[in-house]
């Protein structure tokens, strides 16, 4: 019995201890942010006051106010998503895509509607939108469909598209082309550069070629059709065998010759004619006969690199050799793949991003379809087994080692299809939360990254400056005399230059000088730091008299403490709330005169982004009215960065204040 | 006071000249040889009739960049004669002062001109428009502030703390841009930058004035919005400390009415410390407003002053650098002196 009473008292109290920890935790938790409560419990009442020290009233104080604890809080958040996103959001400064330039936020790149994901005939896309036709013949559009700069919205159909009459279709960079079932070509979207039907408007700077009347006009048989792409302001179309092309010549570079071409019979224009792949800059025909054809000779002296592991010197006549034919083609935007008939992938042109990384394929198993995005090539085996490569930064090349019937790479994304037409995946990119440049780089991980170059440096300059200001004040205080006086007209000196110009001026001459950009942001640094000490090393100074002349300091002299040691060791911790104060206030003036710096740019250089430099292209109206994205959310991450540091440092100011808290 | 005057305008043309020579050393950075370069073009120009060695000495003794740093610093500030070619050469540019004492900023290689001819119109439009902001600026901080201070603590007295954090938190050109934004873009009343109408010069000369207007309301609404901040709480702290004192509590309690006390007893005592801190600010702003006319293509000296910077323009440069640290020290020199005598404290101090 007894031992029964003992075992459950000491377990009673044990919980009660647990409780009452866990009770203390929580009220210290809310303190922290909600403030010291008005309860208070017995034992706080009975309990003698305890001298609390000024700098722990302070923080008590600070925490007591909710406005200052929730800057606090954001500052923290703040912090945490520039020095940990970068790592979750990497960035390729020298990555630019001109299709994905100025685009509104949008998540919905990759949102294939509900009635195209079980019956899906094609799906393509080469910019910022996708277009896909379902095997009934509907048409459905997806993605950033509002073309930036104007008034374009793609989702409005040209009249002639209804559901169900809708025979292929293809996407462009700003346009889409759709044949009907009825024979009609129809095209909607951007047409300035002549992509489709007839603009009175074509901006003359680029010459184009324009569509032929035939194909606007009169009704084309859809049986004749045997391919139609759309690129970059460009529309290749085979009909009936024989190649059309029309659009922007300087998005197509050999389209005049491929028009112009002349056959060995005296006929004009590319006849029997497979297919045609449009990179950013040229077309690449694949014959009848499996030889390719590369109008304009650009390809003559491109070397290739094959899947087999060799390096091929010339593309051409290796790949029109006799004994093998060309099966298939593909282009990125700025590379050129080949399939022969034995299974072996040539990739020539630009292989930056990976492209010619080929995946090792299976054994046993033959490459028998290629296919691209804007960066990325994807193929399909003979046992239906996908493979993708090349450029993977949104995931786009993630359908490895799945089995299915057919495969659409969009511009940064990839859909996988089985033998029914259903959707089984879909990888890429879904879109850019807070939109892209004018360069086509995502504004969010930009934003990122530029946080922390821009937090960096003034972080940096801001301890720069501090300790100048530490050792001017302290040293010019405790001595005084002609120390003093020394260091105080240096002071001023470093005052009365006008900081913007001076900085701006100093920038400017560094840029002449051959330093690496590391050693340029750590200049500048600097001179962010150099010039910004002296308010605070003359409030320092100014503090430091009044502390030298109490009982302490007289006290620890009499001791025989050296002097270096009283001015540092003694009287700085009395100043330490000052300098507290005035590095939090300093920090937000840092951030904001580096961002002014690189606004003009005279800071840190593109593509190396800082809030400030992402702003730097907002200064005119085009920009501001249209692409508000660009400016207005580096804009609210700076402001929010300033202002809550500022916040912060009144509060400091105010609960290190004695007079000012007696105020209120 | 007329000693401490006197020591104030020393120190301060000492701090002048050890700056300017500064500047100067920064500026000998510059990877420009402006001898070399006239003399090769001549030497090219001669088709190798006229020796180069010469050439050089002879452009170099021309614009004074013959010699040491140090006479070369003294030289184009104005206290060195330039070097004579030979005896006979009695050419007015050599054998004289001829520097930025006298009046010579330079040529501008960018513009063609004199670089006194080059920001002489700027000049004045950076004047008007910082004197307008500040005009403008105080006439809404100061009552502001004082009511802020009167009722301490109310609700609206937070918001305008509130609004005035947010105020100076934000840089200059993201209000610029905001206000663009709202004001020009959203809304077409003003236009979005620029001086004048196209073509306003034929208009009479009172119609061309409220052209400019027009076109300077924006920018001025947003350096008076980018003030507000840090002035109105200064004014606001200087006011609180005026009303805690006891001579206010004394003026309250012989009966005077409160508008005599506020304006009257306390804001004179609040108004010495915002004086000066009006004079330094005044001054300030003349490098402050080269973000706002960046912005806005205004033809002020701070938008000649990046031209300047990126056209690799370097005379202008430096005039222009000398014009920011004459202004600021100017500034520190009648703050100084408005201290001294305001404060007579001040003066025996030092």
């Amino acid at each position: 019995m007894d031992n029964n009473m003992n075992t459950g008292n000491s377990a009673s109290k044990k919980e009660n201890k647990f409780v009452n920890a866990l009770k203390t935790g929580w009220k210290w938790l809310r303190r922290m942010f909600l403030g010291a409560s008005k309860e208070l419990s017995e034992e706080d009442i009975f309990t003698v006051e305890k001298l609390e020290s000024p700098g722990r009233m302070a923080v008590k104080a600070f925490f007591r106010r909710k406005l200052a604890v929730g800057a606090l809080c954001v500052l923290i958040a703040l912090f945490l998503f520039v020095f940990i996103g970068p790592f979750f959001f990497p960035i390729d400064l020298n990555y630019i895509d001109p299709l994905q330039a100025n685009l509104a936020p949008n998540m919905s790149m990759r949102s294939v509607p509900s009635g195209l994901k079980n019956n899906v005939r094609t799906i393509s896309g080469v910019s910022n939108f996708t277009v896909g036709v379902s095997s009934d013949s509907t048409l459905y559009i997806w993605g950033a469909t509002k073309l930036a700069g104007t008034n374009i919205d793609l989702k409005d159909f040209d009249p002639a598209i209804t559901e169900g009459n809708v025979y292929t279709a293809s996407a462009g960079s700003d346009f889409v082309i759709a044949v009907t079932n009825d024979g009609r070509m129809v095209g909607w979207g951007n047409n300035s550069r002549g992509q489709f039907g007839r603009n009175e408007l074509l901006n003359t700077d680029d010459p184009v070629i324009l569509m032929p009347e035939k194909f606007m006009n009169e009704k084309i048989d859809p049986e004749k059709i045997d391919f139609l792409l759309c690129g970059y302001q460009c529309v290749a179309f085979i009909y009936d065998g024989e190649l059309y092309m029309w659009g922007n010549t300087k998005a197509c570079i050999n389209m005049k010759e491929i028009m112009e071409h002349e056959n060995e019979d005296g006929t004009v224009g590319y006849k029997n004619v497979s297919k045609v792949s449009l990179s950013n800059y040229y077309a690449v025909l694949l014959m009848d006969d499996g030889t390719i054809v590369a109008p304009g000779g650009f390809m003559d002296f491109m070397t290739a690199e094959s899947s087999s592991g060799k390096k091929v010197e010339k593309i051409l006549p290796y790949a029109n050799s006799a004994s093998l034919d060309v099966v298939d083609i593909a282009a990125t935007n700025n590379s050129y793949g080949f399939l022969l008939s034995n299974g072996e992938v040539l990739i020539c042109g630009d292989t930056n991003y990976g492209v010619a990384a080929f995946p090792t394929i299976a054994e046993g198993e033959k490459v028998i379809s290629i296919a691209s995005g804007t960066r990325h090539y994807v193929a399909k085996t003979d046992k239906n087994t996908v493979y993708a490569w090349g450029h993977n930064d949104v995931g786009q090349s993630n359908v490895k080692g799945i089995s299915a019937g057919d495969i659409f790479p969009g511009a940064k994304q990839t859909y996988v299809v089985n033998e029914e037409g259903k959707l089984i995946k879909s990888v890429g990119t879904r879109g850019y939360v807070f939109g892209t440049d004018n360069l086509g780089r995502d504004t969010f991980s930009r934003i990122v990254h530029g946080g922390k170059m821009t937090m960096t440096i003034g972080a940096v300059a801001v301890i720069v400056s501090t300790i100048i200001a530490i050792i001017v004040g302290c040293v010019s205080g405790y001595f005084g005399g002609w120390v003093d006086m020394l260091l105080m007209r240096i002071t001023e000196i470093f005052s009365a230059i006008p900081f913007l110009p001076f900085a701006m001026m100093l920038s400017y001459v560094i840029a002449t000088k051959d330093i690496s950009e590391t050693m340029r942001i750590f200049i500048i640094m600097m001179i962010l730091g150099l010039l910004s000490w002296t308010g605070l090393a003359h409030m320092i100074r100014a503090q430091v008299l009044a502390e030298r002349e109490k009982e302490f300091v007289i006290a620890a002299q009499a001791m025989g403490i050296k002097e270096k040691r009283i001015a540092f060791r003694h009287i700085l911790p009395n100043v330490i709330s000052t300098i507290l104060v005035s590095v939090t206030l300093d920090f937000a003036g840092c951030l904001l005169t580096e961002s002014s710096l690189s606004y003009l740019g005279f800071g840190v250089q593109q593509p190396r982004p800082t809030w400030g430099n992402m702003l730097n292209g907002a200064n005119n109206s085009i920009v501001i009215k249209f692409y508000w994205w660009q400016w207005l959310f580096p804009a609210i991450f700076l402001a929010i960065a300033t202002i809550s540091i500022n916040i912060i440092g009144d509060t400091l100011r105010d609960v290190f204040d004695p007079k000012s808290s007696q105020e209120k | 006071m007329g000693k401490y005057i006197v020591k104030r305008i020393l120190y301060i043309i000492l701090v002048f000249f050890i700056l300017s020579f500064l500047l100067f050393l920064i500026y000998n950075m510059l990877p420009v040889d402006k001898a070399a370069e006239t003399a090769k073009e001549e030497v090219k120009a001669s088709k190798g009739k006229l020796d180069y060695e010469v050439r050089y000495e002879y452009w170099q003794k021309k614009y004074g960049l013959n010699g040491t740093t140090v006479e070369r610093y003294l030289r184009w500030i104005g206290l060195k004669p330039y070097d004579r070619i030979d005896e006979n050469d009695n050419r007015s540019y050599f054998g004289r002062l001829n520097g930025l004492l006298e009046g010579n900023f330079g040529d501008s290689n960018y513009y063609g001109k004199p670089v006194s001819e080059v920001i002489k119109e700027p000049m004045k439009n950076t004047i008007f428009i910082n004197i307008f902001a500040t005009v403008l600026a105080l006439g809404i901080t100061i009552p502001l502030g004082i009511f802020c201070a009167v009722k301490r603590g109310s609700k609206r007295d937070v918001a305008v703390q509130v609004g005035t954090i947010v105020g100076y938190s934000l840089p200059t050109f993201i209000i610029a841009i905001l206000f663009i934004w709202l004001f020009a873009v959203l809304l077409g009343w003003f236009p979005v930058n620029g001086m004048s109408t196209a073509g306003s010069g034929e208009w009479s000369a009172w119609r061309q004035f409220w052209d400019k207007m027009y076109y300077l309301a924006l920018p001025l609404i947003v350096m008076t919005f980018c003030s507000l901040g840090g002035m109105t709480r200064y004014v606001r702290s200087s006011m609180i400390e005026a009303l805690s004192m006891d001579c206010i509590r004394t003026a309250r309690a012989k009966g005077l009415k409160e508008k005599v006390v506020i304006y009257s007893h306390a804001f004179r005592n609040a108004l010495i410390p915002i004086i000066t801190l009006v004079i330094g600010w005044f001054l300030g702003i003349f490098s402050g407003s080269l973000m706002i006319e960046n912005i806005f293509a205004l033809n002020g000296i701070g938008r000649t002053y990046f031209q300047a910077l990126t056209n690799h323009d370097n005379e202008v440069v430096l005039a222009l650098q000398m014009f920011y640290i004459f202004v600021s020290l100017a500034g520190n020199l009648i703050t100084d002196i408005v201290y001294g005598f305001v404060d007579p404290r001040i003066r025996v101090n030092k």
